[in-house]
């Protein structure tokens, strides 16, 4: 029974009945109209892994990004629109189908660029809808990563596929692949070892029954990584894949690691393959489509880093130019004997793309995003519209609007606004370090910066008035060993102190001084294995030792914010230790924790904001190809523990945030995206309203604004701005048909910049609305009959109405605090002054809701900017000058409305009493002489504009009044006195033509049985 | 324990009922739902008075379709009626906000029109006449409410100089059968690839057809603006000048 309910529960399509009765929100259904806003940044960009063009219209580009999933450019590359959101963010090789491109598109997930921080994959996606649809078509597992996608242009059902595999374990699924039915079924063409895996494979344009397939064997682990073997090698097919035969034939000898390989599309007997060996590496090219290899080259361009670049991209019309991935990229114009760098743009290379129609035009894929050349890579220009920043780690800090702070991958630490006039711009970031980044904190009172590059080999203090850095990591002292950081080395505030600073290495150091001076405070916290411990041996083949695998570190330190005694650290091999007395004593608390193998990766401990005992800890064992979710909760400093884990969670795990005032809401980031429960981990629901399947890598929660901030490795950060109404979801609120949620009073912000200089290509991240957010909770989506939302004053008067959200779950309805724009005067041309509506003054404010028959009300607070300095006198007079003006606006609209109508009518008594044309004529002509001095009667709305009149008068003053937050000036007031003299002069002189001459005009009516003249009363005007 | 499982049972039901729906089953219920199919094709134009709130504003709307594609959507500032658009079936025009005078649209543009002309009173009707593809590509969540995925391709429209695909997804509510979310790939324009969606509720009947009275427009995951219809005339009785470019 319980196994059938929790079936329902995955399905997370369902509202179901539990024992008691409860609803259980699920998804969409939970979240409703709450939706995540992507600010990027996209200055920096982020690691792109493949790139592939259309293969008739030059203007379609295809993007695959490491961590940052598809995306599409139908402009050359001026703007993108992301197109597998759905689905893993980690590209690893893209195809088009040639027959039809604008439809059929493959991509095989699993990054190839295997670096320690790579994503994962889960299989090979296939749209036939150009994208708006994706569906699985193979090679199901997380992990398995994909490295080319090979399409018989002949018959484009007939496809082959390179699977690399996993890059952290053994595997049978690696080898080539093909199919014949366009993905239903698939054969397996040759099979690789369980740690062999096809890393490239390249069918030749011109006869699509030659294949050339690169194997290599690899390895991975948290410490080490092996590049090469014996069973590396290079093989051809020259039967659509049934036989293949290694081509070594001047390759050199012995344990051979990874291949990049290319075929020369305009003639097909040149290859090119750089192979990585100890003796003899470097560029090789074959003139006789493999028997023989020639050796050409071994620049360091070329052979730099084989796991990371291994691409080589040859120009379609022109066999002796081509590109080699690489630290910075190399191209070659004589056939591979000599190479030159690239173009200045950020570093490491991974791919590149020719024009179709013209090989000077080019693209290149970098770990900084993508660029473009116009003259074959001599210079590069970079495209700014490609949100693919990769955070570690984030942090908010407490300003208003609050910044984000982190670090990315090869893009060093930076902070930038969760809001800025024109929305979030390049220029509103801030960089705060350089290299690799991680951690990046905010001194809770001191305009003070920490960041850190890779291995602590950096670990700076920035003061940002004086814009002073000083390295503050700790170094080895006398009678210490040898400091271990990670590649990604903890740091951490103290909640409880300012100016505390925690940093780690396989100790804790603390410093109580903003790092100035640091005091060891535990002893070697990890399981400091010798055996993982030898990173100067790793790499294989090519030693690398960046200190990407240093490892038996501390990885996440906290400490309580209850008790700044209790501190908790986690490390990388798998300890969870705790101390209760400020370091003096710790406690390893691993052995506790059940169902969780040995040595798995702690990535987050955080101590509970409600009790001092409790503690969350996440774990994640991808590095041991173990792909489970871990997180688990104490509530007696890790004696017992307990797994929070639901089967619906997919992906592994590795940052938990808990709510500051619901205990039972929690944030759970995995590799595919974020979940949350409200009900303590007995639920948890994926968010997905603009959310893609990105891995959340980290999360921070900014207490004022409850806004919750996601630092993505690939989709930059992504903000869900306040998550409060998650916090009220009790069974008595499901119950309910329509419910309000309870809010802070609504603070009307008062401020006005400048920004949105940004070009059009330019990323511009979304600010969150100003307008106040009316949240309330409907148990069925509204679909028939009338529903509307209107907002009173505490009279009852309506001041406006706003639009109805009606979905089932949360929903949010916005206010921006304006009433009604004014009814303004009817002119040959409009006034823009008029359009502006004016806010409402601070008050209590009811919100009416009518659905059908019913209606639902719910009080509401609004305030005034406790920031803008007014006093309520200035405030006072502001609010009258404005709806003097408002008024005033109104009025002349009905006295212009009234003159029109009374012209009208002068005109029908004239045409049925002939006799009445004169005087009818004189009061036209009366009338029309004033109106000219009310409106504007000709030109136009741009530069054919005609002198300003009465309405143009107000209104001007009006726009001015109503956009300024500040006292009206004199000059102000004083314009508003000439106003209302004019005003008052023209209603005067009209009430003396009505009098004069309506009357008789009237009295030639009656005498053809006409009616008198009607006019809508004020009031029915103005509605 | 009786209760649950006769919960689980329907529920489960019902999960395996949504499956072995077709999508002319869907349209067919669709139609029977809002009044039939014959009353639909009986139909030889509808007009509708709307409001759409911008900044404070309540800008009355004046929308006309009738059968054959002729259309006209007029809006009221200030006191000014301005035509957004309008297309006697052969010249698709609009007023330019600037100097208030008629323009024609790009003849793209109108050729795009035209083939629309068949979409009066709702594409989904007769919709294989027409040349129309529907198709049901699967179950999704859309405004917490399970619904089924309809695929809708109509004639091919054409893009800068060639022509795409004119594929739009209709979202049927379970439930009523009636389409509550409409999404589609933006084509031209500074927004091309970006997705547009428009949210349809509020349905209401009038002499004995249901129509949506609200309709959120605007890009999909962003926040949109919402056309209020307060009244709608069937067969109403328009001036077909209004619908003619006003040559000077």
């Amino acid at each position: 029974m319980k196994k059938i309910l929790f079936i329902i529960i995955a399905l997370g399509a369902f509202t179901y009945a539990q024992a008691q009765d409860d609803i259980v929100l699920s998804g969409k259904e939970l979240f409703g109209s709450i939706t995540a806003r992507q600010i990027g940044p996209a200055l920096m960009s982020g690691r792109i892994t493949d790139l592939v063009g259309h293969p008739t219209n030059d203007k379609v580009l295809y993007v695959g990004a490491a961590g940052g999933g598809i995306w599409r450019s139908v402009d050359g590359g001026s703007s993108f629109n992301s197109i597998f959101d759905k689905h893993t963010q980690s590209i690893g090789a893209l195809a088009i189908d040639p027959k039809n491109p604008d439809m059929v598109i493959w991509a095989g997930t699993g990054e190839t660029w295997t670096r320690n921080s790579t994503s994962v994959g889960d299989g090979l996606y296939k749209t036939t809808d150009g994208g708006s649809n994706w569906q699985k078509v193979g090679f199901d597992g997380v992990d398995l990563r994909i490295s080319s996608i090979q399409i018989n242009p002949n018959n484009t059902d007939e496809v082959y596929v390179g699977v690399l595999g996993p890059l952290w374990g053994d595997s049978d699924k690696r080898g080539v692949y093909k199919t014949n039915d366009g993905g239903k079924t698939w054969e397996k063409l040759l099979a690789g070892k369980p740690d062999v895996g096809c890393s490239d494979l390249i069918l030749d344009p011109n006869d699509p029954t030659i294949l050339y397939a690169a194997f290599w064997q690899f390895r991975r682990t948290a410490w080490s990584f092996n590049s090469g073997g014996e069973n590396s090698a290079l093989y051809k097919s020259t039967d659509s894949g049934k036989t293949w035969n290694k081509i070594h034939n001047g390759f050199p000898k012995g344990d051979l690691g990874r291949f990049a390989i290319a075929i020369a599309p305009s003639n097909s007997t040149i290859l090119y393959a750089a192979v990585e060996a100890k003796e003899g590496k470097g560029l090789y090219k074959s003139t006789d489509a493999g028997k023989s290899w020639e050796y050409l080259n071994k620049d360091f361009g070329l052979v730099v880093r084989p796991f990371y670049f291994s691409r080589i991209v040859v120009d379609p019309r022109n066999p002796d130019i081509l590109l080699k991935g690489g630290l910075f990229g190399s191209i070659s114009q004589d056939g591979g004997k000599t190479f030159k760098g690239m173009g200045r743009m950020h570093a490491d290379i991974h791919d590149y793309w020719f024009d179709i129609h013209n090989s000077e035009r080019l693209y290149a894929a970098t770990d900084g995003g993508l660029y473009r050349s116009w003259n074959r890579g001599t210079t590069m220009e970079m495209v700014n519209d490609l949100p693919l920043s990769q955070f570690y780690h984030i942090s908010v800090d407490n300003a208003e609007p609050y910044n984000i702070y982190g670090g990315l991958q090869d893009n060093g630490s930076w902070y930038g606004p969760s809001s800025s006039p024109g929305g979030i711009e390049a220029r509103d970031w801030n960089s705060v370090g350089y290299g690799d980044g991680f951690r990046v904190y905010r001194h809770p009172e001191k305009n003070i910066i920490y960041s850190e590059m890779q291995g602590a080999q950096g670990v700076w203090r920035y003061d940002v008035e004086k814009n002073k850095t000083s390295d503050v990591k700790p170094f080895q002292e006398e009678g210490q060993p040898k400091l271990r950081f990670n590649w990604n080395a903890a740091m951490a505030l103290s909640p409880t102190s300012p100016d505390r600073f925690y940093l780690a290495s396989q100790f804790l150091h603390k410093s109580d001084d903003m790092g100035s001076n640091w005091k060891i405070i535990s002893p070697d916290l990890t399981t400091n294995d010798p055996a993982k411990q030898n990173q100067e041996e790793s790499g294989g083949i090519s030693q690398d030792n960046s200190g990407a695998e240093n490892h038996c570190t501390i990885f996440t330190i906290s400490e309580s914010p209850l008790d700044e005694n209790i501190i908790w650290v986690g490390t990388d091999d798998g300890n969870v230790q705790v101390t209760q007395d400020g370091g003096a004593n710790w406690i390893n608390v691993i052995a506790n924790i059940p169902d969780l193998p040995k040595n798995t990766w702690c990535y987050q401990v955080a101590a509970s904001n409600f009790k001092k005992g409790s503690a969350y800890a996440v774990f994640e064992g991808h590095t041991t190809n173990d792909n489970a979710t871990y997180l688990y909760k104490t509530t007696d400093f890790g004696k017992t523990w307990v797994s929070l884990v639901k089967d619906n969670i997919n992906g592994f795990a590795r940052s938990i945030q808990e709510d500051y005032e619901s205990e039972n809401l929690l944030f759970l980031g995995t590799e595919f995206g974020l979940y949350a429960t409200i009900d303590g981990g007995d639920h948890w629901s994926k968010f997905t309203n603009n959310m893609p399947a990105t891995a959340v890598h980290s999360i921070a929660l900014q207490r004022k604004t409850s806004d919750l901030v996601l630092g993505t490795h690939g989709r930059g950060v992504i903000i869900i701005d306040n998550i409060s109404p998650l916090r009220a979801l009790s069974q008595e609120v499901l119950r309910k048909d329509v419910y309000f949620f309870d809010s802070k009073p609504y603070v009307m912000k008062e401020e006005s910049g400048f920004g949105g200089g940004s070009n059009g290509s330019q990323f511009i991240g979304r600010n969150p609305s100003r307008s106040a957010q009316i949240v309330y909770y409907l148990k069925k989506r509204h679909t028939f009959g009338k529903m509307n939302i209107d907002i009173q004053d505490a009279n009852g008067n309506k001041v406006t109405s706003i639009d109805a959200v009606k979905q089932k779950g949360i929903n949010i309805a916005k206010w921006n605090y304006n009433m009604k724009a004014p009814k303004v005067a009817k002119g040959k041309t409009f006034s823009f002054g008029g359009f502006a509506s004016p806010r409402v003054p601070a008050g209590t404010y009811k919100v009416v809701m009518t659905k059908g028959k019913k209606t639902y009300t719910k009080d509401i607070e609004v305030q005034y900017d406790p920031k803008s300095g007014l006093s309520s006198e200035d405030r006072k007079l502001q609010q009258e000058t404005m709806m003097k003006l408002y008024n005033m606006t109104q009025e002349l609209a009905y006295m212009v409305y009234e003159l029109d109508e009374t012209i009208d009518y002068a005109t029908k008594v004239a045409t049925a009493n002939p006799k009445s044309k004169k005087k009818a004529t004189v009061l036209t002509n009366d009338l029309n002489s004033l109106k000219e001095t009310l409106v504007i009667t000709t030109g136009d709305n741009y530069v054919g504009s005609a002198e300003d009149q009465l309405r143009e008068k107000i209104s001007n003053l009006y726009s001015v009044i109503v956009s300024n937050y500040d006292r009206p000036s004199n000059s102000q007031l004083a314009n508003l006195k000439v106003i209302t003299k004019r005003f008052n002069e023209a209603k005067e002189e009209f009430s003396r033509i009505k009098n004069k001459q309506v009357g008789k005009l009237e009295k030639s009516a009656f005498s053809v049985q006409m009616e008198a003249l009607k006019v809508k009363p004020y009031d029915e005007f103005i509605d | 324990m009786k209760l649950k499982i006769t919960t689980l049972v329907v529920l489960l039901a019902l999960g395996s009922f949504s499956y072995a729906q077709t999508v002319d089953k869907i349209i067919d219920t669709y139609f029977e739902n809002i009044g039939g199919a014959d009353n639909f094709r009986a139909l030889e134009g509808i007009s509708m008075k709307a409001s759409v709130n911008a900044q404070g504003m309540d800008i009355p709307l004046e929308m006309v379709q009738l059968k054959g594609g002729k259309q006209l959507v007029k809006f009221e500032l200030q006191g000014k009626k301005l035509t957004q658009l309008a297309f006697d079936g052969e010249v698709a025009w609009g007023h330019n906000f600037m100097t208030m005078q008629a323009e024609k649209q790009d003849s793209i543009a109108t050729e795009n029109l035209k083939r629309l002309s068949g979409d009066f009173p709702d594409p989904f009707l007769d919709y294989k006449d027409k040349g129309y593809k529907a198709e049901l590509v699967g179950d999704e969540t859309v405004e917490g409410v399970e619904c089924f995925k309809i695929k809708l391709t109509k004639k091919p429209t054409i893009v800068d100089d060639k022509e795409e695909e004119d594929v739009s997804f209709y979202f049927f509510d379970k439930e009523n059968f009636v389409p509550i979310v409409m999404q589609s790939e933006i084509k031209t324009g500074q927004m091309k690839g970006m997705v547009s969606q428009s949210t349809f509720s509020d349905y209401e009947e009038v002499d004995g057809l249901y129509f949506p009275f609200s309709m959120m427009q605007g890009l999909k995951d962003q926040p949109g603006q919402t056309i209020k219809i307060e009244s709608i005339t069937l067969n109403p009785e328009v001036d077909k000048l209004e619908f003619v470019f006003p040559e000077e």
